[in-house]
């Protein structure tokens, strides 16, 4: 559906993302995770066609898209901000703008309408003014400003940053919904692992502007010593045994899957052997694997287990656990 | 003190008998008024918005050109107008000179810059999110650009208002290209600085209140335009 190739953006001349490929699949949900600053919001902006890459190509179906995107190409792909804004008028008006873009007839805008404002509960809303929203209310009805245009890609930055857990799961609840409806392709950009990982089905990470092979969670940054070989580096209260020949600054990541978990520590050839607490779990999206996340001490790993090794040990928020892996999973970026 | 009642007991005089004179002086300031203030604008408005809006080469450079055009003296521009429309200039073939066309053509060159430049900062003054909003839900560039006046339309009122008045109270373009002829092209300005070197000081503050309840009118009629349909 929609591709990045080549793709090197700079904002006054510093590179904030440099994607060889990139790929939003046609009824796909994409989750892109990474910190503050990774590059997410640039990421989605480009997939929106709002902003042509400094270097490189956006596809659409296969075709380049022109640098300065034609609206009818625009028209098939929406995004909702980090921050969204609503314009002045009612949020009915809001509501109402991308259908009267496309010329959609009134009986078809209000049924379409009814849909959106009954799935996202905005009936209370309607006839309310920017001002008088919450953060919260404003992304909702941003959300539903974009679903009701039935995009072939529906982008989304952060959706529920500014809702309580409620109104998030409220508002994936209405996602969900809608694809069953009718399908399309969903991107997302959260920095909550918990609710990328509970519905995509493609989980991407993003750090410093480059796919991360693995996802943000263990991922640090390091001052690496000299001399080659085994070294120590320390994260936070815990050091890490890594094995490279690189000094200097640096990322290091484990991936969770590389992290044996056991409820005691068993000799083994791992050299990083941590002891702490479970403070919490969450399963991922198709069910299979549960991924552990525990406190080392003040420094959060996370590790995936299968849905049975969970249950074998009986993981719980609060039990003791042990984490462990070699010096060899840890990756150096 | 005399001097000063005499003065205001004859412009009231004036205008309470409706001069014919003082008024057909009046209209045709409006008229060269509104003309030119419409044109700058059309022109002004979406320069700005362009300015504002799109990244090109060159574009700091037209900032700065149009900043500096707003502190055009009035005579100079009046002057450069006179050389091109001088029966030996380059547009002489127009025939306008001496004519209330060109007044017009002065005073636009002397708003356009305001136009342009008070509109380019009025829409670099909305929070970007509107003119990417209205793209991601599909606008093309003409509604895009009408979504964001209509979040600027307050600072963009005012923009209207700035070329108005200084296309109203011109005086120097419109005395050297315009001759200041009576019944033709005396504008309030002109009629008034004519009338004070007579010394009809009454006939001249006539005028001179006739410009400031011109100038009020149109404020208030543009808040009032303003004040509809607030949030």
């Amino acid at each position: 559906m929609l591709e990045l190739r080549g793709v090197r953006h700079r904002y006054q001349g510093r590179v904030v993302l440099d994607l060889e490929q990139f790929t939003v699949p046609h009824t796909g949900a994409t989750a892109v995770v990474g910190h503050n600053g990774a590059g997410k919001s640039t990421l989605l902006r480009l997939l929106a066609l709002l902003e042509a890459p400094t270097e490189g190509q956006v596809l659409f179906n296969g075709t380049v898209v022109p640098r300065r995107s034609p609206a009818s190409l625009r028209r098939r792909v929406t995004l909702v901000e980090q921050r969204p804004i609503l314009f002045r008028g009612t949020v009915r008006e809001n509501l109402e703008y991308g259908l009267r873009v496309r010329d959609v007839g009134r009986a078809a805008a209000n049924g379409i309408l009814a849909d959106v404002v009954e799935r996202l509960g905005l009936q209370p809303l309607l006839s309310r003014h920017r001002h008088e929203l919450s953060d919260g209310e404003v992304q909702r009805v941003a959300v539903a400003r974009a679903l009701a245009l039935r995009t072939d890609v529906l982008l989304l930055d952060e959706p529920a940053s500014s809702a309580d857990r409620a109104a998030a799961g409220a508002l994936y609840r209405a996602l969900a919904a809608e694809r069953a409806a009718r399908p399309f392709a969903v991107c997302i950009a959260s920095h909550q692992l918990e609710d990328a990982y509970r519905w995509a089905d493609d989980i991407r990470a993003l750090a410093e502007g480059r796919l991360s092979p693995v996802t943000p969670e263990n991922l640090f940054r390091v001052e690496l010593p000299a001399g080659d070989g085994v070294k120590t580096v320390h994260v936070g209260s815990i050091a890490l045994v890594v094995m490279t020949d690189r000094t200097g600054p640096a990322v290091v990541a484990v991936a969770p899957t590389d992290i044996f978990v056991s409820r005691e520590p068993i000799p083994s050839s791992a050299r990083n052997v941590f002891k702490g607490r479970v403070t919490g779990m969450a399963i991922e999206h198709r069910g299979a694997g549960v991924h552990v996340r525990a406190d080392m001490g003040g420094v959060e790993l996370v590790a995936a287990v299968t849905a049975e090794a969970a249950r074998d040990l009986a993981l719980n928020p609060g039990s003791a656990v042990v984490f462990s892996f070699k010096a060899t999973a840890v990756r150096v970026f | 003190m005399d001097f000063l009642a005499e003065g205001f007991r004859r412009a009231w005089g004036l205008l309470v008998a409706g001069d014919s004179e003082v008024y057909g002086i009046a209209l045709l300031t409006l008229k060269v008024a509104v003309v030119a203030t419409a044109v700058s604008c059309a022109v002004g408005l979406p320069l700005g918005y362009f300015l504002a809006t799109r990244r090109f080469w060159g574009r700091r450079a037209a900032l700065t050109v149009v900043n500096t055009a707003l502190a055009f003296p009035t005579v100079v521009v009046g002057l450069l107008l006179y050389g091109l429309l001088s029966r030996r200039g380059p547009l002489g073939g127009l025939g306008w000179l001496y004519t209330w066309q060109a007044i017009v053509v002065g005073d636009v060159l002397l708003a356009l810059p305001i136009a342009a430049a008070l509109s380019a900062a009025a829409v670099q003054g909305v929070d970007p999110r509107i003119r990417r909003t209205a793209e991601t839900l599909g606008a093309g560039s003409w509604l895009t650009a009408w979504t964001v006046a209509r979040e600027a339309r307050f600072a963009l009122a005012a923009v209207i208002t700035a070329a108005f008045g200084q296309v109203v109270a011109e005086i120097g373009a419109a005395m050297i290209v315009g001759g200041n002829i009576r019944g033709s092209t005396r504008t309030l300005t002109t009629a008034v600085a004519l009338y004070t070197a007579q010394g009809d000081f009454g006939l001249a503050l006539a005028l001179g209140l006739v410009l400031l309840i011109l100038a009020l009118v149109v404020n208030i009629a543009l808040q009032v335009l303003q004040g509809r349909g607030h949030a």
